[in-house]
């Protein structure tokens, strides 16, 4: 690779035909952070390389979040048992193409990635106490039958807005085609008010898809129960907030709520919950 | 032959000049090389494969499956005319890393050399203290001194130090100097043609075909072609009525400030109309001001 672009493997971990699982820091509802830290929690996943920031991420200092100082990372973990593979990373500033590459490199020179899957959240004008739906992209249609099957929406339609770009995901599912890989992005409805926060259910409805793809056998309690505890508070805020229980309510019933209600509404929830966490 | 670069076909071609361009400002590069691969119905024969270059600009999904991804197209054409062969490259996107710019302009100049080019020129802009109602000049940067008594030759063209308030310095930002530079390197003479656009326009996102025609019309003199430049006119017009529109908005001061650079369109002139560069940035400050109060006065 050029431009310094470097990566380091620790150890080689032993797999047949594993599949990937990849998610994003900083994703709607912190999907893709949340549900693969609870995944290689949950599986004692081991990491065992890493792609190193230089190049990828600019280094020209360090962003502070909520006191702390945070850094880019980009690494590799593996499950024997349930024949996986784990890369958990923050999205690459510059060279996503070259940063794409070694990701399906260095997994691929560990062994022979069979499917690719991503996790992703969608902001969705919808309430928390909806169901989450997922839906999926596919680049081969053999995993569409399979996605239906786990309740799965697989006939999304779509083309990208003026303005807006594709995601890394979507790039990385089209060269992991270039490389006869098949693979599916998992996209979650994300209630637009908890995107800048955590949310649990809708990292519990894509995992779920996980477990059954892969029988991982997880156990979904935690997420269960912080579930309810976020539904507690926003309720609590309801009843303290006329304002926020009115556009929670209009939701609910399909009725849309303006911009600017919108942002008021996602502003107290964002406040309220961030307080008591 | 180089992965990065796909061929349709290799033409044959007898010393070849290359002219080139990449999007900025006003698209006027874009446009001036857009219009002469129409007029000349110049063929595709290669491209530059976008992945390692830019990063896609759209995705199209149906029934839940990936179709495509579209990157920025970077195409190269080439044309036999009755004078010369010419070659043209038309960048689709300036890559923002600037080292991928640097490996970028070297393919360009590889495929080019490959294929016997002479010398290059670029297509681009230049931000002028000039009114929208008069001609653009043409900039004229060789990349060589032994080219400086050539481009003093070309009609309404100038070179940089011969400019009103500027020196022989600068900086051409971008692929479209870029290029040139690393001709220079390549032992490969070349040419960068900026076609001015007037300085409260520049920073809009809209097109100033009428510096593109600037361009072309020193592009056909000295490649010895004769193209109708009748469209690239109508363009202008469409253009300018909308700029017209526009200007008439503007609050009756500023619009007098700007009315100055009538008169600096052109290096012999008397200095009485000329304003100062603490006049351009005032004028700046309130057409800015203008618009982002979404075009009312106060």
């Amino acid at each position: 690779m050029s431009q310094g672009h470097t990566f380091k493997i620790y150890e080689t971990p032993r797999l047949q035909t594993p599949c990937l699982v990849v998610g994003w820091n900083q994703d709607v509802g912190g999907l893709g952070s949340k549900s693969l830290e609870f995944l290689i929690k949950k599986l004692n996943a081991r990491e065992f390389a890493k792609i190193n920031p230089a190049g990828f991420f600019s280094l020209s200092g360090v962003p502070v979040e909520e006191n702390v100082i945070q850094f880019p990372q980009s690494k590799f973990y593996f499950c024997a048992e349930n024949d996986l593979l784990i890369f958990h990373s923050n999205g690459p500033g510059q060279s996503h193409y070259e940063f794409l590459t070694m990701l399906l490199d260095v997994a691929g020179q560990t062994c022979t990635v069979k499917e690719i899957y991503t996790i992703g959240g969608i902001i969705s004008l919808m309430a928390h106490t909806s169901p989450r739906r997922v839906s999926s992209v596919v680049n081969n249609r053999q995993l569409k039958q399979p996605m239906a099957e786990y309740g799965v929406n697989t006939n999304l339609e779509y083309e990208t807005p003026i303005g807006a770009r594709p995601t890394l995901s979507s790039l990385l599912l089209w060269l992991a085609q270039k490389r006869n890989i098949i693979g599916a992005n998992l996209w979650v409805d994300v209630p637009f008010y908890l995107a800048a926060l955590e949310d649990p259910r809708a990292c519990k409805q894509v995992l779920s898809i996980l477990d059954r793809r892969f029988n991982l056998g997880l156990n979904f309690a935690e997420l269960e129960q912080q579930t309810e505890q976020q539904n507690r508070l926003i309720a609590v805020l309801k009843e303290q907030e006329s304002d926020v229980h009115r556009y929670i309510t209009m939701l609910e019933r399909g009725i849309m709520i303006s911009e600017k209600e919108s942002e008021a509404l996602a502003n107290k929830v964002a406040e309220f919950l961030q307080k008591r966490a | 032959m180089n992965e990065v670069i796909k061929y349709y076909q290799e033409p044959k071609l007898n010393k070849p000049d290359l002219v080139a361009a990449w999007p900025g400002i006003g698209s006027i590069g874009i446009i001036a090389l857009n219009s002469l691969r129409e007029l000349l119905e110049a063929e595709a024969f290669a491209e530059i494969e976008p992945w390692r270059f830019s990063y896609p600009h759209a995705l199209s999904i149906k029934d839940g499956e990936l179709q495509s991804l579209q990157f920025p197209e970077s195409k190269f054409y080439f044309k036999k005319t009755a004078t010369r062969d010419l070659l043209l490259f038309i960048g689709g996107e300036q890559p923002t890393d600037v080292m991928k710019g640097y490996e970028m302009a070297n393919l360009v100049l590889e495929v080019a050399l490959n294929l016997g080019c002479q010398r290059v020129y670029t297509a681009a802009a230049a931000v002028a203290p000039i009114h929208h109602s008069v001609r653009p000049r043409v900039w004229a940067v060789p990349n060589r001194r032994d080219l400086l008594a050539e481009v003093r030759s070309y009609h309404n063209t100038v070179l940089m130090g011969d400019i009103e308030g500027r020196s022989s310095q600068g900086t051409i930002t971008g692929l479209n100097g870029l290029l040139l530079g690393v001709a220079r390197e390549r032992g490969l003479p070349g040419i960068c043609l900026l076609g001015e656009i007037p300085v409260y326009i520049a920073q809009f996102p809209v097109p100033y075909p009428k510096a593109s025609k600037s361009i072309l019309e020193v592009l056909a003199a000295n490649l010895g072609l004769t193209i109708n430049l009748s469209k690239l006119d109508e363009q202008a017009q469409e253009v300018e009525q909308n700029i017209e529109r526009l200007y008439h908005l503007i609050p009756e001061e500023i619009r007098q400030r700007i009315d100055q650079l009538k008169h600096v369109s052109n290096i012999n002139e008397e200095k009485s109309g000329t304003i100062t560069e603490e006049d351009e940035k005032r004028i700046m400050q309130q057409v800015e001001e203008f618009f982002k109060k979404g075009g009312k006065q106060d």
